[in-house]
């Protein structure tokens, strides 16, 4: 049995939010050690199966959970951004129609399918819906720069959250290839032992 | 990413690498396919949207801002939308660009790996 040590996550970091970086297998046989398992007894395979199972294929689960709640995360923002950037654009239209001293015009819908005219007179003011039943009104460039900084403030956690996402999936790949590696190793060493016998 | 059955290849830290660049590059151009779809609507809608500007004789159009109609002068909603094609098909030439990119570089990653690996990795889709 080599001495050194073979497992370990070279070169990466050890965990990025939370996440827990998945451990590179270089040697199987040092690391299947490593796990407590003796890799040569007659009941190697079971017993490795089992143990390599609590550990590796729960950690799988843990990220692949961890990677859908990232992804509906991913799904809000994706949304969140191009609601500010309508929002915007309406303040915008807002304060160019006030700027050309005309009202605004526009059809709005009272209830589902039906439509009544409004006239927005020169209005230096809108209100936000701030959530949690909070409506403030803002005048105009207030609410635009709001907006502007909900906006690259949703752009810069979707940057964070797609670098996360990143980060989780790398570990799910390398966890992938540690398992087929073990397999493969398993599948070899018993491939050995049959010639040995055959011999 | 899986390992056919085979003799043992040391796999080494910087061969994980490459395989983790090659996940990622494969996640990233089935997102690129979906965002493209959509592109590709967003301008075919933009498209039969300016057919049919071009077909109605209305000085005053109704042209959806945020959540209302707003009425607004022929030449404005053409200029509006003019200006909307145009963002959406660069945004779209800026997908298929990426792609490409994309692309290439999976293919570059597939030589190294199948290289070292031979039959003993599996890069394709099912």
């Amino acid at each position: 049995m080599a001495a050194s040590s073979t497992s370990s996550s070279v070169g990466g970091p050890l965990e990025r939010r939370g996440i827990p970086a998945a451990t590179f297998v270089e040697d199987v046989q040092t690391y299947l050690t490593q796990l407590g398992l003796d890799a040569n007894s007659a009941l190697a395979f079971y017993k490795n199966v089992l143990t390599f199972k609590c550990v590796v294929l729960d950690r799988l689960q843990q990220y692949k959970i961890v990677e859908m709640k990232l992804l509906a995360q991913q799904r809000d923002l994706q949304a969140k951004i191009p609601d500010i950037e309508k929002c915007l654009d309406i303040v915008a239209t807002l304060q160019a129609k006030k700027d050309a001293g005309e009202a605004l015009i526009a059809d709005f819908e009272v209830s589902e399918g039906i439509y009544s005219r409004a006239q927005i007179e020169e209005t230096d003011s809108v209100c936000l819906w701030l959530g949690a039943n909070v409506m403030l009104e803002y005048s105009c460039d207030e609410a635009d720069a709001l907006l502007k900084k909900n906006l690259e403030n949703a752009k810069a956690s979707l940057g964070v959250l797609i670098a996360d996402l990143q980060f989780l999936r790398d570990q799910v790949t390398v966890t992938q290839v540690t398992i087929a590696r073990v397999y493969n190793w398993d599948v070899h060493q018993r491939r050995i032992k049959q010639a040995t016998k055959e011999a | 990413m899986q390992q056919g059955p085979g003799t043992e290849t040391l796999v080494t830290w910087e061969d994980q690498q490459l395989i983790n660049k090659f996940s990622r590059l494969n996640n990233r151009f089935h997102e690129l396919e979906d965002e493209i779809k959509i592109a590709k609507e967003n301008n075919e809608s933009l498209e039969d949207a300016s057919n049919e500007l071009i077909l109605s004789d209305e000085d005053i159009l109704r042209f959806q801002i945020g959540e209302v109609f707003a009425h607004m002068p022929r030449e404005d909603v053409e200029g509006r939308l003019e200006k909307m094609m145009e963002e959406a098909s660069k945004e779209l030439e800026k997908l298929e660009e990426e792609k490409e990119t994309v692309l290439a570089q999976m293919a570059e990653l597939k030589r190294i790996l199948y290289g070292k690996f031979k039959d003993s990795i599996n890069l394709e889709e099912d």
